[in-house]
């Protein structure tokens, strides 16, 4: 119950902001979001079940360009081009999770490059579906029951997202499956031995975190209202990564720590940096696994229990004079 | 009929680019197990290294060479010792150096895009640009030149791990780490030494891929991804699997838009494909590793 | 817990961004949106130095409507999700006329923007044929070479050739692809047969076997479409490797100075459209005042940058006022204006009802001599 109440508050708090932005705010704001989404999901692969995959933002510009041709060419309504797009997603992730996961580490990652790679391909040539290299463009977001939801009412779908996939993430973290997870990563022949599917667990984190990515590109491509090739290219995908390990790998704070520095850091600190934010990030990646593995996060957690050190000695003075 | 020998010459010297650098990645992940995504980024840095020697300050060929080839042993000895070595000496998982090596794949792009701007720059062939008929075959000199090297390269890298004992010291470690310490085999010297030569064999790569291509800081992960695949096709287990993938590779991938009726874009996702069938099909490639003498 | 310090640490995050920085007062705000680090820094970064060498020059000479102009100059890094974002920051703080100089997917994403806030914003490069009609924005003016204007001349040049059967050449770059699209439609529309289509992608190591497809279907002619430089190298290596005979036709990419260092020793007999005609005075007083203020030899990047942001103060000066509306029709109602670019005679303006500025008549022939751009042989499309 209390934890319910936190998420209203959030909802809330998050939702409000939406409505005191201005345009660009807005912007940034409605694609940090976004950003933060991915991160979330894209920490539990990663950060807790140890896949290392390179096909997270594929699977974003997947559920991207599928409500986009469900609702422009096939002309579903919105809840059926919803449910069109998951089911798509969840049947290639499947398709793609079923034999990737018999490979490990170095192995997955490159098939998982592969299909993100391929997926570029297909869009490219995907002729007037996909609207080729130029993409599709010149659609919007249908109303839902005769109202149309735009400006910060959009904003406050994707604070549901983002909140959404936290609550369900966070769900699935402290359950069994997240524990089977972590048993799987950490050492995949004990996990087998104390009775864990290996690799079904491993075939249902890849699924469910990419069916999300799918989810959080169906809300994408309404906030510019274009989609195309470029903007699903493979460099996000290295800036996800970086965003989870600078954040702290496994840590849903983790990830939203090093989603939002990582996302607001160019635009806040352009005028200092330049633009070779791309040089700083690749250094903060090298600093922060060779010298603080825990990342960011783990840097706060120093900082608590520091404090907490130290307020411990005070009370132990205190006791003892 | 000449257009298919004309078109075999040509899918040679681009697969034994890809040998290469698919060498540069084995050399080093046999031996520590690291995986190194920044390879391509090696042959990029060789190549603006071959465009400042050759071009810029005009030294002869061989010369430029060899100052490119020894920059690059010390770059890839200067990333284990400051990227790899602190995180093998603390103990950290074996996935902390793939990020850290990820890490500085963009660094090592930055920095030249900063450096030398975005254009890309000429670097010169080693006999210069002209056509060489061997026989029936004929082909550019480059890419003659290129499957000659890459000849010499790999007979040297079976040599020294099937006959030396050097080499044969560094299989044993390749096979079991544990093992080959105990029996005396410095591992820092072994990983440092792998890394060295392995950023060398890349930037060769990279060396003899531009003069057709130019230096262009964009140049290393399509290299990189293309190395990876034929890494695959081959297996990692041998070090002649790395030049059989990388043949194969180029083989399919410039017989296909020669030959197969499919449009242009298409043919681009062949060697995706491939990559993907290999890795449900035989991920272990086409050459069995070779298995410890009892 | 972690729920509530992440709500902070979002809203902390906004709250950094609503501090804009204070801007001078009265000064006309001119947004740019470039690529300083992306695939598109080779075109973006030089057509941008033509724009701030025009602003200087303006401000130099009073600015505009007695005000200085001040350049606001934002870099999307070749993303034209970040290209979107960036228009809104423009538009946020004031720009009266947003300059896109990016890749053509920035620049169209960066039109879902303008279109809405109707907000002025041109295209002084993109030669995308499709990127005035897609979306339909009143807003959005396009000033660089279409591919349509590029493939008309190369043939009112080759006309007495009399071309049967040709082939074009391209890379896997939307622009290249959209000025493949144009180039098909111009030669269709002659007559021409168009036997042999091949695409080079990006990272390849060669282009022998597409060349050798190319020789196999014997074509009289081959038109470049491609954009990568490192990729046009390999193409016309691969022609010179395999002995093709062919005439070679290149796009106005073929006159960037990149391609002749890169492709030195390849370029000699190759015909190409350009819109750089150096006899003309204007260019003339371009190049001297351009190498005085930045050291550098000027090439056509910078001058289509330069003549964008010319037509943008013109249209300023005209409506009188940074109202958007106004300056709008104003920009809409350009006619006949003179620039760097384009051959002499040749002009910029809008027809009715169209926003593509570059006068289908302004572009010119040039040859290859050996490695050197030579002169004009040919201009416009008569």
């Amino acid at each position: 119950m209390k934890s319910l109440v936190r998420y209203i508050v959030a909802a809330l708090v998050l939702s409000g902001v939406a409505f005191v932005l201005g345009s660009y705010q807005t912007d940034v704001y409605r694609k940090l979001l976004l950003w933060i989404t991915l991160a979330l999901s894209y920490n539990f692969l990663f950060g807790i079940c140890g896949q290392v995959a390179f096909s997270h933002f594929a699977f974003y510009g997947i559920g991207a360009y599928s409500v986009v041709i469900f609702i422009t060419q096939l002309a579903l309504p919105l809840p059926l081009a919803v449910l069109a797009t998951v089911a798509l997603c969840v049947a290639l992730a499947l398709v793609v999770a079923i034999p990737a996961t018999r490979l490990a580490g170095f192995y997955l990652a490159l098939a998982t490059l592969a299909f993100a790679q391929l997926f570029i391909v297909v869009l490219n040539e995907g002729g007037t579906v996909t609207g080729g290299t130029g993409g599709l463009t010149n659609y919007r977001l249908p109303d839902i029951f005769g109202v149309a939801v735009t400006g910060p009412w959009y904003t406050v779908a994707i604070v549901l997202l983002l909140l959404g996939t936290f609550a369900m993430l966070w769900r699935l973290e402290r359950s069994w499956f997240g524990r089977a997870c972590r048993a799987v990563r950490d050492n995949p022949d004990a996990a087998v031995a104390m009775g864990v599917d290996a690799r079904l667990t491993k075939v249902l984190a890849y699924t469910i975190t990419s069916a999300l990515a799918g989810l959080a590109g169906m809300v994408y491509a309404f906030v510019d209202n274009t989609v195309n090739p470029a903007i699903f290219s493979q460099e996000s995908v290295f800036q996800l990564l970086f965003m989870v390990i600078v954040g702290g790998a496994g840590r849903p704070a983790g990830a939203i720590i090093g989603a939002t520095v990582l996302y607001l850091l160019p635009l806040v600190l352009s005028p200092i940096i330049g633009h070779h934010h791309a040089l700083v990030f690749g250094l903060f990646m090298v600093l922060v696994v060779i010298f603080q593995p825990r990342g960011l996060i783990g840097l706060w957690d120093r900082f608590i229990s520091g404090r907490q050190h130290r307020q411990a000695q005070v009370q132990l003075r205190k006791a003892h004079p | 009929m000449n257009d298919l020998l004309e078109l075999l010459v040509s899918a040679t010297a681009s697969g034994c680019v890809y040998g290469l650098v698919a060498l540069g990645y084995l050399l080093i992940t046999r031996p520590t197990g690291i995986v190194n995504f920044a390879v391509g980024e090696w042959a990029m840095l060789a190549a603006f290294g071959a465009y400042v020697a050759l071009s810029r300050m005009e030294m002869p060929y061989p010369v430029g060479m060899a100052l490119v080839l020894v920059l690059m042993l010390a770059i890839g000895w200067l990333t284990e010792r400051l990227t790899v070595r602190p995180l093998v000496e603390k103990g950290a998982p074996p996935l902390a150096p793939v990020l850290s090596l990820l890490g500085m794949l963009v660094v090592f792009r930055e920095s030249v895009s900063i450096g030398f701007g975005a254009d890309p720059q000429p670097v010169p062939p080693a006999l210069g640009f002209g056509r060489f008929e061997f026989g029936p075959l004929a082909g550019a000199y480059q890419s003659f030149f290129i499957i000659a090297i890459t000849g010499l390269v790999f007979t040297g890298v079976w040599y020294f791990f099937e006959r030396t004992l050097t080499g044969k010291s560094f299989e044993a470690v390749a096979i079991d780490r544990r093992a080959a310490a105990l029996m005396g085999v410095r591992l820092g010297r072994v990983t440092a030494a792998s890394f060295a030569v392995g950023a060398a064999v890349a930037g060769l790569a990279g060396m003899l891929v531009s003069p057709n291509v130019s230096a262009h800081y964009m140049m290393g992960m399509p290299l990189a991804v293309q190395g990876f695949t034929a890494l695959v096709i081959g297996g990692v287990g041998r070090v002649e699997g790395a030049l059989l993938g990388g043949l194969v590779l180029a083989l399919v991938e410039q017989f296909t838009v020669r030959y197969a009726p499919i449009p242009a874009g298409l043919a681009m996702g062949v060697p995706l494909v491939l990559l993907i069938v290999f890795l449900l099909v035989r991920p272990t490639g086409l050459l069995k590793a070779r298995e410890a003498r009892a | 817990m972690y729920t509530f310090s992440k709500a902070i640490r979002t809203v902390l995050g906004c709250a950094l961004l609503a501090a804009v920085p204070a801007m001078a007062q009265n000064t006309i705000k001119i947004g740019m949106i470039t690529d300083k680090v992306g695939p598109a820094k080779a075109y973006a970064e030089p057509v941008s130095a033509g724009v701030t060498f025009a602003v200087k020059e303006l401000n130099a000479k009073g600015g505009l409507l007695g005000r200085q102009i001040e350049l606001l100059v934002e870099d999307d890094q070749g993303r034209p999700d970040i290209s979107a974002t960036a228009a809104r920051k423009l538009v946020d703080a004031g720009a009266v006329f947003i300059l896109s100089n990016s890749l053509t997917p920035a620049t169209q994403q960066v039109q879902t923007v303008t279109v809405e806030t109707k907000t002025p914003q041109l295209a002084p490069s993109n030669s995308g044929d499709t990127l005035t009609t897609q979306i339909s924005n009143p807003n959005f003016w396009q000033t660089g070479p279409l591919g349509s204007t590029q493939i008309a001349t190369l043939l009112s040049y080759a006309a007495n050739k009399k071309y049967r059967k040709v082939a074009v050449v391209s890379d896997n770059t939307e622009l290249s692809q959209l000025t493949t699209k144009a180039f098909k439609a111009g030669l269709e529309k002659a007559g021409i047969q168009v036997v042999s289509e091949e695409v080079i992608s990006r990272g390849a190591t060669t282009a022998e076997p597409q060349m050798q497809k190319v020789r196999a279907a014997n074509p009289e002619a081959i038109f470049l479409t491609g954009f990568l430089t490192p990729e046009n190298a390999l193409i016309l290596r691969a022609y010179r490797q395999l002995g093709i005979k062919s005439a070679l036709l290149g796009n106005f990419n073929f006159s960037t100075p990149q391609t002749t260092v890169v492709a030195k020793g390849l370029l000699d007999g190759l015909v190409f459209v350009d819109a750089f005609d150096p006899s003309k005075p204007e260019v003339k007083r371009f190049v001297e005042s351009f190498k005085k203020e930045t050291g550098n030899e000027p090439y056509n990047l910078n001058g289509y940058g330069y003549d964008g942001m010319m037509l943008v103060a013109g249209a300023i000066q005209r409506a009188g006022s940074t109202d958007k509306e106004k300056v709008r029709a104003a920009m809409q109602a350009t006619k006949g204006q003179v620039g760097v670019m384009g051959a002499p005679g040749a002009g910029y303006g809008f027809a009715e009802g169209k926003r593509t500025g570059f006068d289908p008549n302004g572009m010119v022939v040039r040859v290859y001599e050996g490695d050197k751009q030579g002169q004009v042989v040919h201009t416009g499309t008569k």
